[in-house]
């Protein structure tokens, strides 16, 4: 902690009335990057008037690791495991913006199954997503059990995402085209007993807490947002739908097969902390119920695009067919070529609209690739949301965020 | 058909009447893969993003993307992503400008613009006239250069690492003890831009020219070499270096002469224990 002008005014004439004989004014402290609330490497620059916040200055950039230029260097399919490693709680819905922008550039159309499984996963790397976030914003404002008893449930989502794609976390999954690989039956069977029987232990946490007057003590009218400061600060995804618009991309811009899928939009009424931590919760139990949609109705098939100038053949058919030789050969060295222009698609990742636009040059490498991390804008309104508030606020304004500095930094 | 991205409904008559509607700064329009964009002049810029935001219902700036074309004269571009969530609509407005003219900001229309123009001015030095606060966001605390650049190289300038000697972080000047490959999957025949070392000495064949080219008679004949004038022969016992004085150096002991090892004892066999 710097304390800048402590003593200035000591004896000085001072129209405010004063309980002693000194005066004390505006003084800055650190926040991080460092620190259990700051979910990550954020460091905060918080000029206080007492306990109350004046002014807030985030210092991002702390986990810059240079993804979009690293990106305009390999091919396009070197580039997804990039993706995963952007937002690391949330790894395929990484991907999925990356693969659909490529995918809309070259106007690829993607197997059912493929789309089927690409939104089961999508919902199930949500559940994990917010069993993270809510789990560490309870704990952030005081209360332990809850979030033991979410990560148990992330743990099964990321033994879930293992069976899936062969990891934890850098799942490195979605393809141009589809998938990398089909789902076991035994796997699917898994997912749907994960639903079951893990579903009411997400519900007994939040019970704990969802009514609990000390809860809602730090986060009721904590942070409010009205519905012209969401639009112009620029938020999405849960935080848009708590200031009350409802606006998720997976309904009105619908991708893959979401427009089959029947859920609904949870929507707060204030746009404060405790409306974004209920919107999440409600959120887990819609991706359930898209999920179970999705077990149900996914059809037979292949789980790749037929495209073999894209999608590699399978293994099988590599080691008998001289054709599909060549083409994993081409797929693995050289990779594909996307055809020239521009393009920006935009996905509803856990944390609000994660888009990727994307420059090609016809060759087999991106030649600029931005992406549009969604806490980049939440964070920049922390400022605003924070004004007036006390400094012990700060830790649940940031949770309600849902800020990843993976993403954030790029 | 089975398309997975996001298809978004076009808006009947809106190019034209936007168009319209900014006037002067419209530069071009282009519709690419179902996705509008607006080039307009710098000048212009903050009239058509007010105009796309009050009177055609793009409320929200979702991003500013910067791009670098080194070979224009205008070498950046930088692209406002716009959205609309009464309209469900998305467009690009888009303005080049070089490395000293400014770009005007549109922060006064959307605060979410500050940090979005403070990115594009730390990854690509674009200038954004009237942001309150344009520092540096995501490089370090003193980094100099504009790494998205296409002339930045990859690896950067300087590397850093924690000194035990100096107890501080320090910065170093990057070696890399193999260069960065970069493979060129340009066809051949279409042409790279590049001359591989030993180019120069291709010579353009002339057409109907025989094939293999005979060797090339200008260059001079490599001569046998001549044998020296006295050869050496060893035609007596003296010329061989035979004799007393080579039988005494041959008798004498070797100063380190290495000791006969022992034998090695034979291995035991399994189970002979």
């Amino acid at each position: 902690m710097t304390t800048q002008t402590l003593d200035l005014m000591v004896g000085a004439p001072s129209d405010k009335p004063t309980a002693g004989d000194q005066t004390v004014s505006n003084y800055t402290i650190n926040f991080g990057p460092q620190h259990p609330a700051a979910h990550g490497v954020l460091r905060l620059i918080m000029e206080l008037d007492g306990e109350i916040v004046e002014r807030v200055d985030p210092h991002i950039g702390l986990l810059h690791r240079g993804t979009e230029k690293l990106i305009e260097y390999r091919t396009y399919a070197q580039n997804i495991p990039y993706f995963d490693r952007l937002d690391y709680c949330s790894p395929m819905c990484m991907e999925h913006s990356f693969v659909l922008a490529i995918e809309k550039l070259m106007g690829l159309e993607v197997p059912l199954r493929a789309q089927y499984i690409r939104v089961l996963m999508a919902e199930l790397t949500r559940i994990s997503n917010h069993m993270l976030n809510l789990g560490s914003h309870i704990m952030d404002v005081g209360a332990m059990t809850p979030n033991l008893w979410l990560f148990e449930v992330r743990e099964d989502t990321l033994q879930l995402y293992e069976a899936v794609s062969g990891a934890r976390m850098h799942a490195n999954y979605f393809r141009v085209g589809g998938v990398r690989q089909d789902i076991p039956e035994k796997v699917l069977a898994d997912m749907a007993a994960f639903l079951d029987k893990r579903m009411p232990l997400f519900e007994d946490a939040i019970s704990l807490v969802a009514d609990n007057r000390i809860f809602k003590q730090r986060n009721v009218d904590i942070g409010t947002v009205s519905k012209e400061d969401a639009l112009a600060w620029g938020f999405s995804g849960p935080m848009i739908r708590a200031a009350g618009i409802p606006w998720d991309l997976r309904k009105s811009q619908p991708y893959e097969v979401y427009d089959r899928m029947e859920f609904d939009i949870p929507v707060g009424t204030k746009g404060d902390c405790y409306d974004r931590f209920m919107v999440r919760v409600e959120e887990v139990r819609q991706s359930a119920r898209i999920m179970r949609q999705c077990l149900r109705d996914m059809p037979a098939g292949p789980v790749g695009s037929l495209d073999r100038k894209v999608f590699p053949p399978k293994r099988g058919e590599m080691k008998q067919s001289m054709e599909a030789l060549i083409h994993h050969f081409k797929l693995f060295t050289e990779g594909y070529h996307v055809p020239a222009g521009e393009v920006y698609v935009a996905t509803e990742s856990p944390k609000g609209e994660f888009g990727v636009y994307l420059v090609a040059d016809g060759t087999n490498k991106p030649y600029r690739c931005k992406i549009r991390p969604t806490a980049f804008s939440h964070l920049q309104a922390m400022d605003f949301m924070m004004k007036g508030h006390m400094l012990a606020d700060t830790t649940a304004v940031l949770s309600a965020i849902d800020v990843v500095f993976g993403e954030c930094d790029r | 058909m089975n398309v997975p991205y996001p298809v978004i409904k076009p808006r009947k008559g809106f190019a034209d009447t936007f168009k319209a509607a900014i006037g002067k700064a419209h530069v071009a329009t282009k519709d690419a893969v179902d996705e509008l964009t607006f080039t307009v002049t710098r000048e212009g810029l903050i009239e058509a993003c007010r105009t796309a935001r009050d009177e055609f219902g793009y409320q929200q700036l979702m991003e500013i993307a910067g791009a670098d074309y080194p070979e224009r004269p205008e070498r950046f571009e930088v692209n406002y992503h716009l959205l609309s969530v009464t309209h469900n609509h998305r467009i690009r407005i888009k303005v080049c400008t070089d490395e000293d003219t400014p770009v005007p900001s549109v922060t006064s229309l959307w605060p979410v613009a500050g940090w979005l123009e403070r990115e594009t001015f730390d990854m690509y030095g674009v200038t954004f006239a009237g942001n309150p606060d344009l520092r540096r966001i995501l490089t370090d605390y003193g980094f100099e250069g504009y790494p998205l650049r296409k002339d930045f190289p990859q690896t950067g300038f300087v590397e850093l690492r924690y000194s035990e000697a100096e107890k501080r972080v320090v910065y170093e000047p990057v070696q890399l003890p193999q260069d960065f490959r970069n493979f060129d999957f340009l066809m051949p025949w279409e042409g790279p831009e590049y001359r591989l070392p030993g180019d120069e000495k291709a010579v353009p064949e002339a057409p109907g020219a025989p094939s293999p080219a005979p060797a090339p008679s200008s260059q001079p004949k490599v001569e046998a070499k001549a044998p020296p004038p006295t050869p050496k022969t060893t035609e007596t016992p003296a010329q061989t270096g035979a004799g007393a004085k080579a039988n005494k150096e041959a008798a004498k002991k070797s100063k380190a002469a290495p000791k006969a090892k022992a034998p090695a004892k034979p291995r035991k066999k399994k189970g002979d224990a």
